[in-house]
C-alpha cells in the first residue's frame, strides 16, 4: 500500500431541485482513496453514499445537480506510467464516456434489476470490452489460435504447409495488427468475456456466456456484473451496496472474491454499505457519512477501536454483539434529518449528546486530530 | 424443437377462438335479421316464398342448419352474397376486395409505425421540450379527430381547395386513375405489387401511390398517435430502469443506451398495441374506404349489414377473426425475439 492518492474528492456539494424544495444531499462531501485500498464507505440510508458514488462517475440524473467541488482522479497511464490529473467534476460527456466501465467502474446493489434483460450476459460484458480496448492483438492470437487447432487437425500435407502460411502471416502482423473487422472484434470480445467470467469464478463460463440473466441465479448475475465491470481493469472499482441483496453466504464468497481480485488486478475499491460486518472484513479505511457531510475518515482497526466522532460511536454501540444478551438494543436517538431543510451548523447536532451552542452556528471541517485520523466535529471523544 | 411446440401450441389455441367467432356470429345474424330477406324482393310472389323456403333449407331445425352451415365452411363454401347485385359466391368477393382494403390497412400501419415509434422516442427523450410538446398535441389531435372528419378535411384542403387554386393537389379518392390507365388485370390484387411485376407500369405505381397518401394517413392517424403515447410512456418508464443506469455507467454514448437498451425492452407494449391495431385497422377502414371512394371490403360490409346478407356478414367477420388471430400470433413471435424471458414460454 502506497500513500499516492487515486481518487480525492473534494468539498462536493449535490443538490435535487424537486418540487417540494432543494434536496442538499451533499454538503461539502470530503473522500480520499489511496492505491491499492479498499475503502468502506458507510452511513444510514438516505446519508449520500449512492449520490457520492453517482458523483464520481457523474451519473446524478436530472433533478439532481453537481452543483460545486471537485473530484480529481489521478490515473496511471498506461505506458508512460506517469498519472494523470483529472477533475472528473468538470470533465465533458464526452471525456466522461472514457472513463466510466474502462477507468473507474460500478458493481450495484441489485443483481435482478441491473442486469439488461433482453440481452445476452455474454454480449452485456463483451459490449463493454468492445468500447473501451483495443482488441487488434487479441483478434490476431484469436486468429492463429484457431488455425493452431486445424493444423493439429489437417491431415495432408498440403493443407499443413497453407495453414501455416496463413499462421506466420498472421505473426508478422503482431507488430503493427491492422484494424480488425467488426465482427472478429466482437468474437475476440467474447472469447474475453468468458475469461472475465472464469475470473470471477463463474462456474461453466462458456455456457454462461450465451444466457440471459433470467436464467441464473442472483450470486451468479452478480459475479456477471462485477465481471462487467472489471472487464477493463479499472482503477476504481465502486461496490454500491453490491452484496446488499445477496443472501449470506452468497455474500460471503463475494466479499472473498472481490478481495482475492484486489490482489490480482490491483484495483482500488470503494465499498459502500452500511453493514459494519462487512466493512470490518473487507475494508483497511472506513469514510463515515452523516447527511451529505463526511464525518469521519480512518483506518478500519482504529474506527473499532476509538471512534472519534459521537455518530461514529453510536452506530458502533447499535451494532449487536455475540457475547451480550440484551432486551433492547441501543440506536442513536432521533430520525435522519430531512435534507431540504437541513439542521444549521453540524447536521448531527440535534440528535447528539455532546452538542453545545457552537454545533449550532458552525459547520465543523474535516481535520487530521491523530495522524491518519480525520473528524469534523467540534467535540470529539477524547481528544 | 422448441420453436415448433410454440408454433404448434399458438395454433391450436387459435382453432376454439376462430370456432367461438364463426358460432356466435351465425347466431346472432339470425337474431337480428329474417335469414329469408336476402332471397325475396317486393316482386316475389307469395306462393314462391315456401318453395325458396325449403331451397334455401330455412325449414330445418336451427342447429341442423347450422351444422350445414360449417360442413359448407369447411368444403369452402361460404355461401353466396347478393350486396353486389347478382347473386356471387363470399369467397370470391373476398377475393376480389380483400386485397384492396389490406394494402390500404399495411400502408397505413407503415406510416404509423415508421412515424410514431421514432415520435415516440424523441418526445420520451426530450421529455417536457419543445419537441416533446409538439408531438404530444399532435398524437392527442390522432387520437381525438372522429376518422370520417379528419378525411374530409383533409380531401377539402389537400383535393377541392388546391385544385380550385390550380396548384398540384392529391387525387380525391380511388385506387388509381381509371381515365388514364384503362383496367388492370390483378394477380396478386395488389396494386403496388401488380403494377411494377406483372404490368411492367411504373407510371400505374406512381398513380397508386399518389392515390394512397391521403385514404393511408387518414386510415393510420389513429393509430400513429397510439403508437406515439405508446411509444413515449414505455420508452419514460424503461430509462428509468436500473439497467439503464447500468449501460450507462459501462460508458456507452446516450445514442447507444437508448436505441440498443432502451429502445428493445419500450418496443414490448408497443408490440402490443400495434397487434391490437391492426385487427382494428381492418374494421376501421370502412369509413376511409367510404370517403375516399377505395373498392376494398369496408364498403362491402356495410351494405351487406344494411341489406342482411347474413352470408356475407359471417364471411366478413370470419375474415376478421383470422386477421386478429394472425396478427396476434404474430405480435407473439416478435414478443419472443424481443424478450428472451417470453421466448417459446
Amino acid at each position: 500500500m502506497s500513500d499516492e492518492l487515486v481518487l480525492h474528492v473534494k468539498d462536493l456539494y449535490v443538490n435535487f431541485y424537486t418540487y417540494e424544495g432543494i434536496v442538499k444531499a451533499l454538503d461539502g462531501v470530503e473522500m480520499f482513496l489511496r492505491r491499492g485500498d479498499t475503502m468502506g464507505v458507510v452511513g444510514e440510508t438516505g446519508c449520500g453514499k449512492s449520490v457520492t458514488a453517482k458523483s464520481i462517475l457523474r451519473l446524478i440524473e436530472a433533478p439532481g445537480r453537481l452543483d460545486d467541488g471537485q473530484i480529481l482522479f489521478f490515473d496511471q497511464d498506461f505506458e508512460t506510467k506517469e498519472t494523470i490529473e483529472l477533475d472528473l467534476a468538470k470533465l465533458e460527456l464526452e471525456e466522461m464516456l472514457e472513463i466510466r466501465g474502462n477507468r473507474i467502474s460500478i458493481v450495484f446493489q441489485d443483481p435482478a434489476t441491473y442486469p439488461n434483460p433482453v440481452f445476452r450476459i455474454g454480449d452485456q460484458i463483451a459490449e463493454v470490452i468492445e468500447l473501451h480496448q483495443n482488441l487488434a492483438m487479441d483478434v490476431l492470437y484469436m486468429k492463429i489460435a484457431k488455425l493452431e487447432l486445424t493444423l493439429s487437425e489437417a491431415t495432408s500435407d498440403e493443407n499443413r504447409a497453407e495453414i501455416e502460411g496463413k499462421i506466420s502471416y498472421y505473426r508478422q502482423q503482431l507488430d503493427d495488427p491492422p484494424e480488425p473487422d467488426k465482427k472478429s472484434m466482437r468474437e475476440a470480445a467474447k472469447l474475453k468475456a468468458i475469461e472475465m467470467l472464469r475470473l470471477v469464478r463463474m462456474p461453466a463460463p462458456e455456457q454462461v456466456v450465451n444466457q440471459y440473466p433470467h436464467e441464473l441465479s442472483g450470486g451468479m448475475r452478480q459475479r456477471a456484473l462485477i465481471a462487467m465491470s472489471l472487464a477493463c481493469n479499472p482503477s476504481i472499482l465502486i461496490c454500491d451496496e453490491a452484496t446488499t441483496a445477496l443472501d449470506v453466504t452468497v455474500q460471503a464468497q463475494v466479499l472473498l472474491l472481490l478481495n482475492q481480485l484486489k490482489a490480482e488486478i490491483g484495483t482500488s475499491i470503494i465499498v459502500i454499505t452500511h453493514d459494519m460486518g462487512v466493512v470490518a472484513e473487507t475494508c483497511n479505511w472506513v469514510n463515515v457519512m452523516y447527511a451529505g457531510t463526511t464525518v469521519e475518515s480512518c483506518a478500519t482497526e482504529e474506527i473499532f477501536a476509538k471512534p472519534l466522532h459521537p455518530y461514529t460511536a453510536g452506530l458502533l454501540i447499535a451494532v449487536p454483539k455475540l457475547h451480550e444478551v440484551k432486551d433492547r438494543l441501543p440506536q442513536i436517538r432521533g430520525t435522519v434529518p430531512n435534507l431540504i431543510t437541513p439542521p444549521t451548523g453540524c447536521r448531527f447536532h440535534p440528535r447528539c449528546d455532546y452538542a453545545t451552542s457552537v454545533c449550532k452556528e458552525k459547520k465543523p471541517l474535516l481535520e487530521e486530530l491523530e495522524p491518519g485520523h480525520w473528524v469534523a466535529c467540534h467535540h470529539p471523544l477524547r481528544s | 424443437m422448441k420453436l415448433r411446440d410454440f408454433v404448434l401450441r399458438r395454433i391450436i389455441l387459435a382453432i376454439p377462438v376462430i370456432f367461438g367467432v364463426l358460432t356466435i356470429t351465425w347466431f346472432l345474424s339470425y337474431v337480428v335479421g329474417d335469414p329469408l330477406a336476402m332471397y325475396v324482393t317486393e316482386r316475389t310472389p307469395d306462393a314462391a316464398i315456401p318453395g325458396i323456403i325449403r331451397a334455401r333449407g330455412l325449414d330445418a331445425p336451427l342447429v341442423v342448419q347450422y351444422f350445414l352451415y360449417l360442413t359448407a365452411l369447411f368444403q369452402g363454401d361460404w355461401g353466396v352474397s347478393t350486396t353486389t347485385g347478382a347473386d356471387q359466391p363470399v369467397l370470391t368477393v373476398l377475393a376480389r376486395l380483400f386485397p384492396a382494403t389490406i394494402e390500404l390497412s399495411i400502408v397505413a400501419m407503415s406510416i404509423a409505425i415508421v412515424l410514431g415509434i421514432p415520435l415516440g422516442i424523441i418526445s420520451a427523450t426530450r421529455k417536457d421540450k419543445a419537441a416533446d410538446h409538439v408531438t404530444r398535441v399532435f398524437a392527442l389531435i390522432g387520437v381525438s379527430m372522429p376518422i370520417f372528419w379528419f378525411g374530409l378535411m383533409l380531401k377539402y384542403v389537400l383535393f377541392y381547395q388546391l385544385s380550385v387554386w390550380d396548384l398540384p393537389h392529391l387525387p380525391g379518392g380511388d385506387r388509381y386513375n381509371f381515365r388514364a390507365f384503362g383496367s388492370w388485370q390483378p394477380t396478386t390484387g395488389f396494386l403496388l405489387i401488380d403494377s411494377l411485376l406483372f404490368e411492367h407500369n411504373p407510371a400505374l405505381f406512381l398513380d397508386a401511390v399518389v392515390h394512397l397518401i391521403m385514404p393511408a394517413f387518414c386510415l393510420g392517424y389513429i393509430t400513429l398517435a397510439i403508437i406515439t403515447r405508446m411509444m413515449r410512456s414505455s420508452m419514460l418508464e424503461v430509462i428509468k430502469e436500473d439497467y439503464i443506469t447500468l449501460a450507462k455507467s459501462k460508458g456507452l454514448s446516450e445514442r447507444v443506451v437508448i436505441y440498443k437498451h432502451a429502445l428493445r425492452n419500450a418496443l414490448i407494449p408497443t408490440v402490443t398495441v400495434i397487434g391490437l391495431a391492426f385487427g382494428g385497422l381492418i374494421t376501421g377502414a370502412v369509413l376511409t374506404e367510404t370517403i375516399f371512394n377505395w373498392p376494398g371490403l369496408g364498403r362491402w360490409a356495410t351494405n351487406s349489414i344494411l341489406n342482411s346478407d347474413i352470408a356475407a356478414i359471417n364471411g366478413f367477420t370470419l375474415l376478421v377473426a383470422f386477421i386478429f388471430v394472425i396478427a396476434n400470433f404474430i405480435v407473439d413471435m416478435i414478443y419472443g425475439v424481443l424478450d428472451p424471458r417470453i421466448r417459446f414460454g
